[in-house]
């Protein structure tokens, strides 16, 4: 089925000469704009685009960090500059507010997230990848997996396995109360939480890439010499409106995923959430 | 007296990534109470259901985890002062 789409969807491509009123429809974009061909197969393991993109990006994250802080100066030049902002930008703006300076030791973990999630949404937007991994969800899921195993392990390492449960509990209500709260605090916490952490940042890169393709193939398709000529230039005012807003939207994700991390941490350390 | 500026400016850019960090917080927490009261509520009704044979249990159950999430919530988060509260001892934020 998806071939058979790939086969209608390919004279898109420039140079195909699938315009309005040609006798073709629009082959809007789908599911099938997220499947890829594998770049080459290692015994019965496909190789993909968006593995091949997860792969730069991390390399991309330790290079950079590696070529900033390899060597550091005390007054610092060129690419320690940058790095140093980075640094100081996921400090200031998400480890701190929530964690406090006890944070610290956190610091490589939020600032490898932050980046690894930022630089991978951001590959959307750059010719030849522009693909954004993360609307793939597998490639989220074991994020999230880090983020939550971690959050279980410090809260049972600060706080004890009993005094963790305790604490789970919303002792501020009267005791009445209590046991009609606990199915809800259970199912918020083992399954809403860590489903909207993964959905969340899927969702906004899957819906993101979609819109992206939409425009970019509708201003292709309706470019023509017709009145579609008008409704292909609204369309590719769109894209680059809808390219602005995914840049932001890139770094918004990677800043709320990597901010409710350490917001999940900052619960795990302290005695009560 | 520049410096005095800059360390004003920059309490006021650590108090608003403060305030960003727990409106996050808050507003998914609050988020997820209602969803996890459907959830939890509406999955004890088609339990409930399923055994006594009344499918109705299932959106009464839903409709019961909503009434008491906003409750919660409304306890918890509809005090004035409740979001902002005062910065416990030893936080160094």
């Amino acid at each position: 089925m998806i071939g058979d789409v790939r086969v209608v969807a390919e004279p898109m491509a420039p140079g195909g000469g699938c315009h309005l009123f040609s006798g073709c429809g629009f082959p809007s974009p789908g599911l099938q704009s997220f499947d890829f061909k594998p770049l080459f197969s290692i015994g019965s393991f496909p190789f993909t685009k968006p593995m091949l993109i997860a792969l730069l990006c991390a390399a991309a994250v330790i290079v950079f960090f590696w070529a900033a802080f390899a060597k550091p100066k005390l007054v610092p030049r060129g690419v320690q500059n940058i790095g140093e902002i980075a640094i100081l930008a996921v400090r200031d703006q998400i480890l701190r507010p929530s964690l406090g300076r006890k944070g610290d030791t956190y610091l490589p973990f939020l600032v490898s997230l932050f980046f690894f999630i930022w630089f991978m949404n951001l590959m959307e937007l750059i010719p030849l990848f522009q693909f954004p991994a993360m609307s793939r969800i597998g490639f989220v899921w074991p994020l999230v997996a880090m983020v939550y195993l971690l959050y279980l392990y410090l809260g049972f390492k600060h706080q004890g396995f009993p005094g963790y449960i305790k604490n789970m509990i919303p002792w501020d209500v009267p005791f009445f109360v209590l046991p009609i709260l606990i199915p809800i605090e259970l199912i918020r916490f083992f399954v809403f939480q860590p489903f909207t952490l993964g959905v969340r940042l899927f969702g906004n890169m899957f819906a993101g890439h979609l819109l992206l393709s939409i425009f970019i193939l509708a201003t292709w398709y309706l470019a023509s010499f017709s009145v579609g000529l008008l409704y292909a230039a609204g369309s590719a005012a769109m894209v680059f409106f809808v390219f602005g807003l995914e840049l932001l939207i890139d770094l918004l994700q990677a800043f709320i995923f990597t901010t409710l991390t350490a917001v999940y941490i900052a619960s795990s350390l302290e005695s009560a959430h | 007296m520049s410096s005095g500026n800059d360390a004003s400016t920059r309490a006021q850019k650590g108090a608003a990534a403060q305030g960003r960090a727990r409106g996050l917080d808050i507003g998914w927490t609050v988020f997820g109470y209602l969803i996890s009261g459907m959830l939890a509520y509406g999955g004890i009704g088609w339990l409930i259901g399923r055994a006594v044979h009344v499918a109705l249990l299932f959106p009464v159950g839903m409709l019961v985890g909503l009434a008491i999430s906003i409750g919660f919530i409304i306890y918890r988060y509809g005090k004035q002062g409740a979001v902002t509260r005062s910065p416990r001892k030893g936080d160094d934020r």
